[in-house]
């Protein structure tokens, strides 16, 4: 499994310095380049195509196979990021191949309890007021419970986008969110219009990532953060012949048991492997324009969330 | 449930207007009311929105340059 890691990288490794000259779709051009599905060499119009149809087949049991596969702790990866965020209410975020909602739900409760700890605040500062007085500074905000925070979700896959949006309603997140059918390296957004972009677990499945760097810096607002979750590389010798191991003999087997698809979870596996280390990837968040950019292993390195301003 | 077959076709989110441009253009968009569509007028296209998600994928826009039947696009 080891030997998988293969030239084909180099492709990835390609820094754009240059601009962009035509503001044309990207796919009509590149069609027929070569890049890499997992560990096979496909065109770029052929890559697009399968990984949109892997996350069809998976996108009902997503979130099953998230929790099976990472024994749950996803769920804690997630939750650091977006305390790293620490979005206070107000925030405006995108989350690009956010699908199912996990990071919008958790930006969501957390300004949320950020609001309502402002409303105490402001409610023990007001000890001298009347019953009258409190209760209509409590009317005010009761409509305000975001703080007009919200966050746009974008996502290539219309059957992703479609679970997440059904979790949301069976959940009872509403307001201040909303779905859009998007392609990362192509956003249907205006310049400067968010505080916050995050990716979590989605750059691996772009095909061209320096396109889909240089939008999240276009539609960032000045002085707004980039913020990327995703799996990465393990250096510890050990631990990668472990997390090997791991990934390439229980993961598919796992897919098939529970969502009846070897070769998906294949590609997944397959995709971490050729996706960029940490100070690769740094490298081409640089490249977009991103000052300020760091990263943060998690668990040694299986993932790591890269962080990035627009300064 | 929330099936693809709603009588009632679900609008935009007015919120969304902030933000939205033309993918390809990076231009303005007119939100259609009548058909559910989010125009670009100097391309020619319309965005179709199912389900109340806009879709704006180049792919699945429809031109608006002749008078097309005022269907709701197929999902591709």
């Amino acid at each position: 499994a080891a030997a998988g890691l293969c030239p084909g990288r180099a492709l990835l490794a390609r820094r754009r310095g240059a601009l962009r000259a035509l503001r044309c779709s990207v796919r009509g051009l590149a069609a027929g380049r070569e890049t890499h599905f997992g560990f096979q060499t496909v065109t770029e119009a052929e890559r697009r195509e399968k990984i949109y149809q892997v996350f069809e087949n998976v996108a009902k049991k997503y979130d099953v196979m998230n929790d099976s596969m990472t024994l749950g702790i996803h769920r804690v990866w997630k939750d650091i990021l977006v305390h790293k965020m620490n979005p206070s209410p107000g925030t405006l975020l995108l989350d690009v191949a956010g699908g199912t909602g996990d990071i919008a739900f958790r930006f969501i409760n957390y300004v949320r309890s950020v609001r309502e700890r402002q409303l105490q605040q402001k409610l023990r500062h007001h000890q001298n007021l009347s019953w009258q007085e409190i209760s209509e500074s409590y009317q005010e905000d009761k409509f305000n419970l975001l703080g007009d925070s919200q966050v746009v979700v974008c996502d290539i896959n219309k059957e992703m986008l479609k679970v997440g949006k059904q979790k949301a309603q069976h959940l009872g997140y509403s307001e201040g969110l909303s779905w859009v059918l998007g392609n990362a390296e192509e956003l249907p957004f205006d310049d400067d219009k968010f505080d916050v972009y995050t990716i979590a677990f989605g750059i691996r499945n772009v095909t061209r990532i320096d396109l889909a760097l240089e939008e999240a810096y276009r539609v960032l607002k000045p002085g707004g953060r980039f913020l990327c979750l995703e799996f990465s590389h393990v250096s510890n010798p050990l631990l990668s012949r472990l997390y090997d191991l791991y990934s390439f003999q229980v993961i598919p087997v796992l897919g098939e048991v529970i969502a009846g698809d070897w070769k998906s979870y294949q590609y997944l596996v397959e995709s971490i492997r050729r996706f960029p280390p940490q100070e690769e990837l740094k490298a081409m968040i640089e490249d977009a324009g991103f000052l300020k950019v760091d990263y943060q292993n998690l668990n040694l390195g299986i993932v790591a969330i890269h962080s990035g301003f627009k300064l | 449930g929330q099936g693809s077959g709603s009588a009632r076709p679900q609008p935009l989110e007015p919120s969304l207007l902030r933000f939205l441009v033309c993918p390809l253009s990076k231009r303005p968009l007119r939100y259609e009311e009548a058909t559910n569509e989010l125009i670009n007028e100097e391309l020619g296209i319309a965005y179709p929105v199912i389900d109340g998600i806009p879709n704006m994928i180049p792919e699945a826009a429809r031109t608006t340059q002749k008078q097309p039947p005022a269907e709701s696009s197929e999902q591709p």
